[in-house]
């Protein structure tokens, strides 16, 4: 045991790579506080829609708890994507994962108490928003606020994408394929449900794999 | 109230243009300018668009309360459904077989997540201070591995007081 965690922490940061960390157990109700906590503060950093958080889900999930493997990241935020709804859902597919070894009664738990963590306080703030929007609409502090951190957003979402793209990594067909619906995105209205069907295919194959 | 339930979760998959279509159209709760105001409302303020639309929908009604409801409406089913799915996942994940059909999947999931930047480089093209911050936090979490919540609370205040509305630049075009 390192007398230092910090210490320890920095050590296997510099070494590269996280290599196995201790997963941090949910078996009471104190950790499962502990969980919603942390989504609780990042509700109202959500700007943008809410897809600004991933990088930040990523570093908690499988660097900071441990409760992921960074492939098992890339599947969960692939398939809040594909499911129907609005794909923030993810977050309670994490809490998902950090129960999961205490069985799936803990798991269903743990999900239900992340993704109400991660909403309660961003619908509470709309709430407000909207009830006063009459008098805020007017706001410089609003106009500052929606000119001023626009730019940011589309900062932390090219970062967003980076990190996903590398959590992916899968082989250089695989990067082909992401480049090519990342530009079909952009250029068709076909629905991502058809990208990702055909990948699955190809993946299925063997032509993707990482 | 009930029905508010039964139709907000009908757009769970939801582009705006169907729940406007639910809300303004069919359901006539409210007036299009209102719906409009909405979104505006939905995308400014932190929390998932769709999310947020509905908790306007529902506080136009019901204040807390309907936001609630119109919340729960929204989520429920859709919710359940990824429940079921992250349930088989974990039991599954290990098949090869599976994990194939995934890392097709994930390929193209990326690509996604890569356009979510591009999507809305557009509107920012003739504003090169906005380029520049946009540039800046990408390099701090890229290349020195910011965090978000502590480069949000630093750059975004710093962004703010830049774009501050000065008095005779009232008049700038709303995005």
């Amino acid at each position: 045991m390192f007398p230092f965690p910090p210490i320890a922490l920095l050590a296997a940061t510099a070494a590269g790579q996280v290599a196995h960390c201790e997963p941090m157990r949910l078996n009471d109700l104190g950790h499962l506080l502990q969980v919603m906590g942390t989504f609780l503060g990042l509700s109202l950093f959500s700007l943008g829609g809410g897809n600004t958080l991933l990088s930040e889900y990523h570093q908690i999930s499988v660097d900071q708890f441990c409760w992921l493997t960074s492939t098992q990241f890339a599947d969960l935020y692939a398939l809040a994507e594909a499911a129907p709804g609005p794909s923030s859902m993810l977050v309670g597919l994490l809490g998902m994962g950090a129960g999961w070894p205490e069985g799936p009664g803990w798991a269903l738990l743990s999900a239900y108490g992340a993704e109400l963590a991660i909403l309660l306080p961003s619908t509470l703030l709309m709430v407000v928003a909207c009830l006063r929007w009459n008098r805020l609409r007017d706001s410089t502090w609003r106009i500052a606020f929606e000119r001023g951190l626009g730019p940011i957003t589309l900062g932390i979402l090219f970062a967003v994408g980076l990190k996903i793209l590398h959590t992916a990594d899968t082989n250089t067909p695989g990067l082909i394929v992401s480049l090519l619906v990342c530009v079909l995105m952009l250029r068709t209205r076909i629905s991502p449900l058809w990208f990702m069907a055909v990948a699955g295919v190809l993946g299925g194959l063997g032509v993707i794999n990482r | 109230m009930g029905m508010l339930q039964v139709a907000l979760s009908a757009f769970g998959g939801g582009l705006s243009a169907w729940s406007q279509r639910i809300v303004v159209e069919e359901r006539c709760w409210m007036s299009n300018e209102e719906f409009l105001t909405g979104l505006t409302v939905a995308r400014l303020f932190p929390g998932p668009n769709q999310i947020n639309m509905a908790v306007y929908v529902g506080t136009f009604f019901h204040g807390l309360r309907g936001a609630l409801v119109a919340l729960a409406g929204m989520l429920l089913l859709p919710f359940t459904l990824l429940m079921v799915l992250g349930l088989a996942y974990f039991s599954f994940h290990t098949l090869p077989a599976i994990d194939r059909v995934l890392a097709g999947v994930v390929a193209a999931a990326a690509g996604m997540a890569l356009s979510m930047g591009f999507k809305i480089l557009g509107q920012y093209r003739r504003d090169p201070v906005a380029l520049l911050l946009a540039a800046a936090t990408l390099v701090a979490m890229e290349g020195f591995h910011v965090r978000l919540v502590p480069l949000v609370l630093v750059a975004g205040p710093l962004a703010m007081a830049w774009y501050w509305p000065r008095a005779e630049a009232s008049r700038l075009p709303k995005p």
